[in-house]
């Protein structure tokens, strides 16, 4: 929380910003993966939930290329990532309208190994600065201009460093840290100067996890294959680990730190734990193997987490968690997909393209309405930003869906 | 639930024996079959699970040369049975100590033949993976071994147990498909063309490349290989038509009362990959994208047809066997179960769903590990037993080798030979690596 008023709403842009619609609902940019708290948890209020009497409509479509990148949302403009034609593609459309501004393009593999492939990363904004932070599929560093989508800088890390690939390459999204951009690239982290691209700190040996760096405190939680580092921003001095080890070296989702203890869970079968937070190798609160979530984190409100429980093959539920035991508390059989939270409600978007809205409780699934925004296969998490709900399919089929209360 | 029972022995100040009112339930637990596993990827995991959930086996050794999926299988395999495995790298070394009585071997098909005579001669039962080798000579040595030994030997064709499958056969052998003269077995994938070189990379920490290798080809780590991708190189694998073929061809022989095929022939290529590529730098798959294969029997001809590209295109099942004959067209499917197309329209089409005892990854490990156990108890012949799995294997293997000699094949069945045609036997075998060496004579 302080982490995210010192980036971002303290500078002169956002100050107006704040000032302008403090007297109304919030609306609330949202300029990296899982929003400007790293949860997944949106502040914006005021937003349309009577969907059962009136589905929310969809206000623009796009082509965006095949990937699994979400949106992220920051001065009026919406930008994720696909792959097009043997190139990975940064998109950047006009947020209300849905015209494209730029296109910033370079040469990629698709990786389609065992799934459609594409970029899995989404890209981070830097609104005070006006740039665009990406982390391409095979470990290339672009920071470009959010204007235009000119190159400020580029690095391709991973050939330079002479990193190990994972086997779906880098999917983890670039965390905007003071001075650095840190990377998960290498067994615990990478951080480059932001506005030089040099590295500053670097880890070695084994592939990187697919999650994004997480912040806490002065901290940052990376992945490799087999478990989870809290490594120190400014060094990258390890200060404890978590032994996770995956059939596939497959942490995808996000840590989700709250309370003095760090939740982490894995698909393929693995399941999750929450571990106290401590120096060395973090002491176990509990594990179990009834929640996995394979690529996508859950979200936590109050002391229970919602989210999916399996792998996009298989059959998927939503679940609702109990921080402190892990218990389950409800299930719900939607099949695979991802989760969003906004003002104690859930947002959720299956596989098969339906749009979902329940409110969040413990006790129960409460649903309000879906509706059919896209077609299969939708993995990547929908964003709310500023009266819309931004989503995407793996093919490429983008739509941002009108939830603004019209005055 | 396992740990909490433990911990209540524990405060309790008891042994488990003596908390059990009747001492048969105690002599049945100690009766549990010791269980090992050798190759712990995707499927030795599931088979773990099944032995696992059959409440019949205990987990006393994971082998795999990988640290990454042999330390995942054991924190599952302690998670879900309260059992703590002993891990190995070398399989001999686990026969040796963890002393199984059951040998499961799910590694990839170069590395089936070695370990499982090896647990063979340990006077392991055996749960072998398909296709039941590499190369036929190695086939034909794990039977021998088998016989020597008096093993029970199950091999994961679980279509031979599957509920859909055996109703489906029913129908065929009941003759409501007629007589039938041609069975076409396929499988059409979805891949997008040109198949694009992938780097070759330093071996992954905890990896022992070299024994991954194994009796293979040493290539340079690619990560395309392994895990998985292992089924389109040929130094490890055959293929779609040894990696699918045998599912279907073995549906072919489990209709059939005649054994095995009076000549094969097969052609295809990478017409849509492009060429393959292997250098030091970087590497593409090598196995045919494209392949026919003709198996001429006395009284059917059967047809193998894979395309691992267009997708579902002009059929109306992507997978499978149809069984043509004179009353309709039968169609034997995987998660589509089975239709018969009757050959007059004014009848009915009559279609039968699957079911599944693994519904994610769509197959019936659980009955068919069952049905393994329950022929170690009986001492009778299981399911898909290593002699019907090594004839079904044969077909795919045959026909690899008339696509690299690029001729027609006379099999002499009862001999298991291959007659008149010297350089395509010789295929029949391969050079080990050393210091490994091919089994059998
Ligand atoms: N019956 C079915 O429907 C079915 C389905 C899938 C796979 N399979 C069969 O299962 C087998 C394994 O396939 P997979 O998909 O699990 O492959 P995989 O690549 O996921 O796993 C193979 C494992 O074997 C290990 N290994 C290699 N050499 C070894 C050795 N000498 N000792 C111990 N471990 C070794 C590898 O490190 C890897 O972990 C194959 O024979 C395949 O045909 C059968």
């Amino acid at each position: 929380m302080a982490n995210r008023f010192f980036m971002t709403r303290t500078l002169p842009g956002a100050l107006s910003f704040w000032v302008l619609t403090a007297a109304t609902p919030l609306a609330e940019d949202w300029p990296n993966f899982r929003g400007p708290d790293y949860d997944g948890i949106s502040d914006e209020t005021g937003w349309r939930k009577n969907w059962a009497e009136k589905p929310p409509a969809v206000v623009w479509k796009a082509e965006v290329g095949i990937g699994f990148s979400a949106f992220v949302v920051a001065d009026g403009r919406a930008l994720t990532l696909g792959h097009i034609q043997d190139q990975e593609v940064l998109s950047c459309f006009d947020e209300t309208t849905g015209e494209r501004l730029w296109r910033h393009r370079f040469p990629s593999e698709l990786g389609a190994k065992f799934y459609i492939g594409g970029p899995g990363s989404t890209p981070t904004v830097d609104v005070a600065n006006g740039l665009v932070y990406q982390l391409g599929k095979w470990g290339e560093v672009y920071c470009l201009s959010l204007e235009d989508g000119s190159v400020k800088w580029f690095r391709n890390v991973a050939q330079e460093e002479k990193l190990s690939v994972p086997s779906w390459g880098f999917n983890g999204s670039p965390l905007l840290s003071g001075e650095l951009v840190v990377l998960n690239l290498g067994p615990a982290g990478m951080a480059l100067n932001r506005q030089t691209g040099e590295t500053v700190w670097s880890s070695r040996g084994d592939a990187a996890g697919y999650s994004t760096p997480v912040p806490y405190e002065d901290i940052v939680i990376v992945s490799s294959g087999d478990g989870w580092s809290g490594v120190e921003t400014l060094t990258g001095a390890t200060r404890w680990t978590i032994d996770w080890a995956t059939r596939y070296g497959v942490n995808a989702a996000d840590p989700i730190v709250w309370d003095g203890k760090v939740f982490v869970s894995s698909g393929y079968q693995k399941g999750s734990g929450l571990f106290s937070l401590n120096r060395g190798e973090l002491p176990r609160t509990w594990a179990q193997r009834l929640f996995r979530s394979q690529q996508n984190a859950p979200v936590r409100l109050g002391a229970y987490l919602y989210g999916i429980d399996g792998d996009s093959s298989s059959r998927a539920k939503l679940k609702c968690l109990e921080w402190e035991t892990g218990e389950v508390q409800w299930t719900e059989d939607t099949g695979y997909g991802a989760v969003a939270a906004a003002d104690n409600h859930l947002i959720y978007l299956r596989a098969d393209g339906r749009l979902g809205l329940a409110e969040a409780s413990p006790k129960a699934f409460e649903p309000i309405a879906e509706t059919k925004v896209l077609t299969r296969d939708c993995w990547t998490v929908p964003v709310l930003a500023n009266g819309r709900i931004f989503c995407r399919n793996s093919r490429g089929q983008a739509v941002a869906v009108d939830v603004r209360t019209l005055p | 639930m396992n740990a909490n029972r433990r911990e209540f022995f524990k405060t309790a100040g008891l042994t488990g024996a003596a908390l059990l009112p009747f001492p048969w339930v105690q002599a049945q637990a100690e009766r549990k079959h010791r269980v090992a596993l050798i190759g712990c990827g995707w499927w030795g995991a599931n088979i773990v699970r099944e032995a696992m959930a059959s409440n019949r086996c205990r987990i006393v050794g994971l082998c795999d040369v990988y640290r990454r999926p042999l330390t995942a299988t054991a924190d599952e395999v302690e998670t879900l049975s309260g059992e703590q495995a002993e891990l190995f790298e070398d399989y001999e070394a686990m026969l040796r100590k963890a002393r199984p009585d059951i040998v499961i071997v799910a590694t990839p098909d170069h590395w089936h033949a070695l370990p499982s005579i090896a647990a063979l001669k340990s006077g392991a039962h055996l749960f072998v993976e398909k296709p039941t080798s590499h190369t036929i000579g190695e086939s034909q040595a794990m039977l021998q071994a088998a016989e020597a030994e008096d093993r029970v030997v199950q091999v994961g064709l679980h279509r031979r147990i599957g509920p859909h499958h055996r109703s489906g056969m029913e129908f065929i052998k009941a003759g409501r498909v007629g007589d039938i003269g041609t069975v076409r077995l396929f499988v059409v994938g979805r891949n997008r063309g040109g198949e694009r070189p992938a780097a070759n990379a330093d071996v992954p920490n905890g990896m022992n490349w070299d024994l991954w290798c194994g009796p293979a080809p040493k290539r340079p780590f690619n990560p395309k290989i392994t895990p998985g991708g292992w089924r389109n190189f040929l130094d490890y694998a055959n293929g779609t038509l040894g990696d699918w073929g045998v599912h279907w061809l073995d549906q072919v022989l489990w209709w059939t009362e005649e054994k095995y095929p009076r000549s094969v022939y097969s052609t295809g290529g990478r017409f849509v990959s492009g060429a393959a590529v292997n250098t030091e730098q970087a590497a593409t798959t090598d196995a045919p994208d494209t392949q026919t294969a003709v198996y001429r029997f006395d009284s059917f001809t059967a047809i193998w047809e894979h395309r691992n590209y267009s997708g579902n295109g002009s059929e109306k099942h992507r997978i499978g066997a149809y069984f043509y004959g004179s009353k309709g067209v039968f169609h034997m499917g995987w998660r589509d179960g089975w239709t018969f197309y009757p050959s007059d329209n004014q009848e009915s089409i009559v279609h039968e769903k699957p079911q599944f005892s693994d519904t994610v990854d769509g197959n019936n490990l659980k009955q068919l590990w069952a049905d393994f156990l329950d022929a170690i108890e009986q001492k009778r012949t299981p399911a898909a037993n290593l002699e019907v799995a090594h004839r079904s294997t044969m077909l795919p293997l045959l026909g690899m080798i008339s696509w690299r000699t690029g001729r027609s094949l006379t099999w002499d069945g009862e001999r298991e030979r291959i007659v008149g045609d010297p350089e395509a036997e010789k295929l029949m075998r391969r050079e080990y690596r050393k210091p490994w060496r091919y089994p059998g004579v």
